[in-house]
């Protein structure tokens, strides 16, 4: 028997959940094994010990039931912090109210009171009590008048400055417009003078060019038909004194020939003649 | 382990499911009703303590009522929960880390250890030695629980308490079967020699089991 258990098999038994042919080879396995067996026993012992930990009786807590969306969009903290903020806004609105607080800002200076709101008027009358003489009509008439006045004097001194720009502006209009005119002129006048210079330079120029390019290709040209000549009188020159060379040899290998021939007719002759010779004296003396 | 009415209901609350997912709310505080003590007492466990359980459970039932229609699969309502729990569970193993000042009632319950827990005793065992017996062991084997790392702690806990199958709480963990088993293995064992240094074993307490 090559089983042997793992520690994951013994876990699987102790608890069990070993099934089929494992279960079966396992307890084969135990029961030839004391050892085993009493490592399991072991095991038995503590789960026993454990088992003695009973479980304690709870209540659950009945906050969760259904609370949860809400505890969410009250949870969320920029929520808290506007209601807060309103809340101290509306602390300190309504506190200024029932207490009666007034703040206010005249002639440099401030002023914060609580109570009444009547006093705040009466102290600030009396700083202008001096003209308390006069009735409200005499003081509508006076300012009646002053803003007449003062609107008299703008509108005087509106129509100068208008006047006087109005004037300027034709000053400087007329002055411009004059200049201008002149510049423009001289503008013109230069420009036709300089256009008939700039033709004639420009015809000049073109003269030069023309001429200079003509000169330039004759020259060319002649040069060119110089060379051309030489080059072919030289090529005549050279001909012909092939040709005569030719002609050399072919008159010294004739005349080398004819020598030849001659030789050659001349030992003829003279085998012949000797010849003839000797048949004769035989002949003539037969 | 289905041995209350209780549990019955646990077993069979597919359909309580359903309807919390569409938004009745009735449906929902049942469903906290019939699940509480479970995680509470698994927070209680895991911490050792009333109140960082409460604090565990009713996080964990918030959460559940808010992400209850991203639950999918309704045969996972369980392992789902579960995890909901093990996450704020480790939130406040971190908190715990990082705050390095002691409770007052930590300190003073040091003190007082040796003293017996007369007050949180409970009522229904008739012998007053047996029950004096009984709740010391079951806080000793609280101490020890709580000795375990946290991986080792989670699944000892959902396991043995919980009565989670193995491949529940690999589901609530993201982990493997085979990881949460050996896990299981090496908390059992550590359990084992921390009882054994606290001489705790069958022979010493023999009588009682």
């Amino acid at each position: 028997m090559s089983y042997k258990p793992s520690e994951n098999d013994l876990m699987a038994y102790l608890y069990g959940e070993l099934e089929g042919a494992e279960l079966e080879a396992m307890e084969k396995y135990l029961f030839q094994h004391p050892e085993a067996r009493a490592e399991m026993e072991r095991l038995y012992q503590i789960r026993k010990m454990l088992n003695q930990v009973k479980d304690k009786e709870v209540i659950a807590p009945p906050i969760f039931v259904g609370d949860t969306r809400h505890r969410v969009l009250w949870n969320a903290p920029y929520l808290k912090t506007i209601i807060s903020i309103a809340a101290s806004l509306l602390i300190v609105i309504l506190v200024g109210r029932f207490s009666g607080m007034r703040i206010q800002y005249q002639q440099h200076e401030v002023r914060i009171s609580f109570g009444g709101d009547t006093p705040a008027n009466p102290a600030t009358t009396p700083t202008s009590n001096p003209a308390a003489s006069l009735s409200p009509d005499d003081v509508q008439a006076m300012i009646n008048a002053s803003l007449d006045n003062n609107n008299e004097t703008m509108q005087s001194s509106w129509k100068e400055t208008q006047e006087q720009l109005d004037a300027s502006i034709n000053r400087s209009l007329a002055l411009n417009s004059s200049k201008i005119d002149r510049l423009l002129r001289e503008a013109s006048v230069a420009s036709q003078d300089q256009i008939r210079q700039y033709v004639s330079g420009m015809q000049t120029e073109n003269l030069q060019l023309v001429k200079s390019y003509f000169k330039l290709s004759s020259d060319e040209q002649k040069e060119y038909i110089e060379s051309l000549l030489v080059d072919f009188s030289k090529y005549l020159q050279q001909q012909r004194n092939d040709d005569l060379q030719l002609v050399q040899s072919r008159l010294n290998s004739l005349e080398k020939n004819t020598n030849v021939f001659k030789q050659e007719t001349e030992q003829i002759l003279s085998s012949i003649i000797t010849t003839v010779e000797n048949k004769n004296p035989i002949g003539t003396t037969n | 382990m289905v041995d209350t009415l209780l549990d019955i209901a646990m077993m069979h609350s597919d359909t309580l499911v359903t309807r919390a997912k569409e938004g009745d709310q009735s449906a929902q505080g049942k469903l906290v009703q019939l699940w509480y003590k479970r995680i509470y007492n698994f927070g209680y466990k895991f911490f050792m303590d009333h109140d960082l359980a409460m604090e565990v459970s009713q996080k964990t039932f918030i959460s559940m009522c808010k992400n209850l229609p991203s639950l999918q699969d309704n045969a996972r309502f369980k392992s789902w929960l579960y995890k909901i729990a093990v996450n704020y569970c480790r939130e406040e193993v971190r908190k715990k880390k990082g705050d390095r000042s002691l409770s007052f009632d930590v300190v003073w319950n040091r003190d007082a250890e040796e003293s017996p827990k007369w007050e949180s005793a409970g009522q229904r065992y008739d012998n007053p030695e047996s029950q004096l017996h009984r709740t010391e062991l079951a806080d000793i084997l609280q101490d020890a629980l709580s000795e375990l790392n946290v991986e080792q702690r989670e699944v000892v806990i959902m396991k043995e308490y919980e009565g989670l199958k193995f491949r529940e709480i690999a589901e609530v963990l993201n982990i493997s079967e085979n990881t949460v088993k050996s896990r299981m293995y090496y908390g059992l064992d550590g359990l084992r020699k921390i009882l054994d240094r606290k001489n705790i074993n069958k022979d010493t307490i023999g009588y009682e089991l």
